[in-house]
């Protein structure tokens, strides 16, 4: 069985984590949810993750910056933005730092998942969604 | 790939350039050439549509509002149902003033300067050349009032855009290279969010156009397939009106739920017509 995708999801709601990992482990990622930026930095700097998703708008920390964090730490890492206050003019700064996908909330974890399967196959580790089941 | 809109004050210049554009990006074109199948869609005189991209509403004209705010449906419709395909170059159809918000759409306006070849054009009109500055300049203000009166936006302000080309500086060639490099950028490029926003003003075009057809006063927007529609009607008319605009735009393939806000309309009450 090969190796289940690291997934860092990052939401200073808790629902979303909450809702969104069960959907991720069925498409046999392994996930590590949390809800504040500096915990979730302090984690990226001990462990390479395959794809870190995030919120934008957080009190300590914005997505952005932990983009920044992640790319410096580890150039291979997919980052996707989640977001509740998307506009263009955001997602063309998200876009043109490097991220690798962007969505707004409110969305269907469906959504997400096809966003992560682009990911894992960009990294080079494909997964096949239709072996969900939901 | 990117969606890449232009716009000039010349529609000569506009096409040569879009065209060189496509060429080099091997992009699909869209431009005047689907006011045929839009009129074939709609049911449309051809000559109305192009006459609704040209000039504002008049009785005089035998353009009344309501009709022309129609056509422009049936033209916007279209056109976003074409953007949704990608790597598009589009012109001619008034798209940079009603494609907004959308980060992968490069918005590119082209000031074509002494590219106008003024004496070309007297010679062609059989006038001056001070008649052919005039008659250029009018031309050029009408279309700045039609740009406002159709979607509140003024066609002239550079801030519009994302790419402004002084084709009196730059050749015609290097502002094709100077498109495409742009293009190229990052921020330009396609992401979930933005290829939501534009299904979502697609499916919203869509129900505008068929609403438009037979009331007025309509403002529709989408999300997923949900579609919002504000009105204006009487109190005598209101519940009728919200019935037809249901029965109308759920009948719409990709609308699964309609939900409609009624505003007052004091000047409708003493009229027969309830839309």
């Amino acid at each position: 069985m090969s190796k289940p995708l690291e997934v860092l999801l990052l939401d200073d709601e808790p629902i979303v984590g909450r809702r969104l990992k069960p959907a991720l482990d069925k498409i046999g990622c392994h996930v590590e949810i949390f809800e504040s930026p500096i915990e979730a930095v302090a984690r990226i700097d001990q462990k390479e993750f395959d794809i870190v998703v995030t919120d934008i708008r957080m009190e300590e920390m914005n997505g952005l910056q932990v983009f920044e964090h992640v790319k410096k730490k580890w150039p291979r890492t997919k980052v996707i933005i989640i977001t509740g206050y998307a506009k263009m003019d955001l997602a063309r700064e998200a876009m043109e730092k490097g991220i690798f996908d962007f969505i707004a909330k409110p969305f269907r974890p469906d959504d997400l998942r096809q966003i992560i399967a682009r990911a894992a196959q960009a990294l080079g580790t494909p997964i096949d969604l239709s072996l969900i089941k939901d | 790939m990117s969606i890449i809109i232009i716009s000039s004050d010349s529609e000569e210049i506009e096409e040569i350039i879009a065209e060189k554009v496509a060429v080099a990006m091997d992009y699909n074109r869209l431009g005047s050439q689907i006011l045929t199948d839009v009129a074939a869609n709609y049911q449309i005189d051809p000559v109305k549509l192009s006459e609704a991209l040209e000039t504002t509403p008049s009785v005089f004209k035998n353009m009344p509002s309501r009709h022309w705010r129609h056509y422009l449906s049936c033209i916007e419709a279209e056109v976003f149902d074409r953007l949704l395909k990608d790597n598009i170059v589009c012109w001619g159809l008034s798209a940079h003033l009603f494609v907004t918000g959308i980060s992968h759409v490069m918005k590119v306006r082209l000031l074509s300067g002494g590219g106008r070849n003024i004496g070309k054009i007297a010679e062609q009109k059989g006038i001056t050349v001070g008649r052919a500055e005039k008659l250029i300049a009018d031309e050029l203000r009408q279309h700045k009032k039609w740009s406002l009166t159709a979607y509140n936006l003024d066609e002239t302000d550079p801030s519009q855009y994302d790419l402004v080309i002084n084709l009196e500086q730059i050749d015609p060639t290097e502002a094709a290279i100077t498109i495409t490099n742009a293009v190229e950028y990052r921020k330009f490029q396609p992401m979930t969010y933005s290829i939501k926003c534009l299904s979502n003003l697609a499916l919203a075009a869509k129900v505008n156009a068929r609403l438009l057809e037979s009331m007025v006063n309509i403002k529709v927007q989408a999300r997923d397939s949900s579609v919002v529609v504000l009105t204006k009607a009487s109190n005598r008319q209101k519940r009728k009106k919200i019935a037809a605009i249901k029965e109308l735009a759920g009948d719409i393939e990709g609308v699964s739920y309609v939900e409609v806000h009624v505003k007052k309309n004091i000047l409708t009450d003493a009229t027969e017509n309830p839309y």
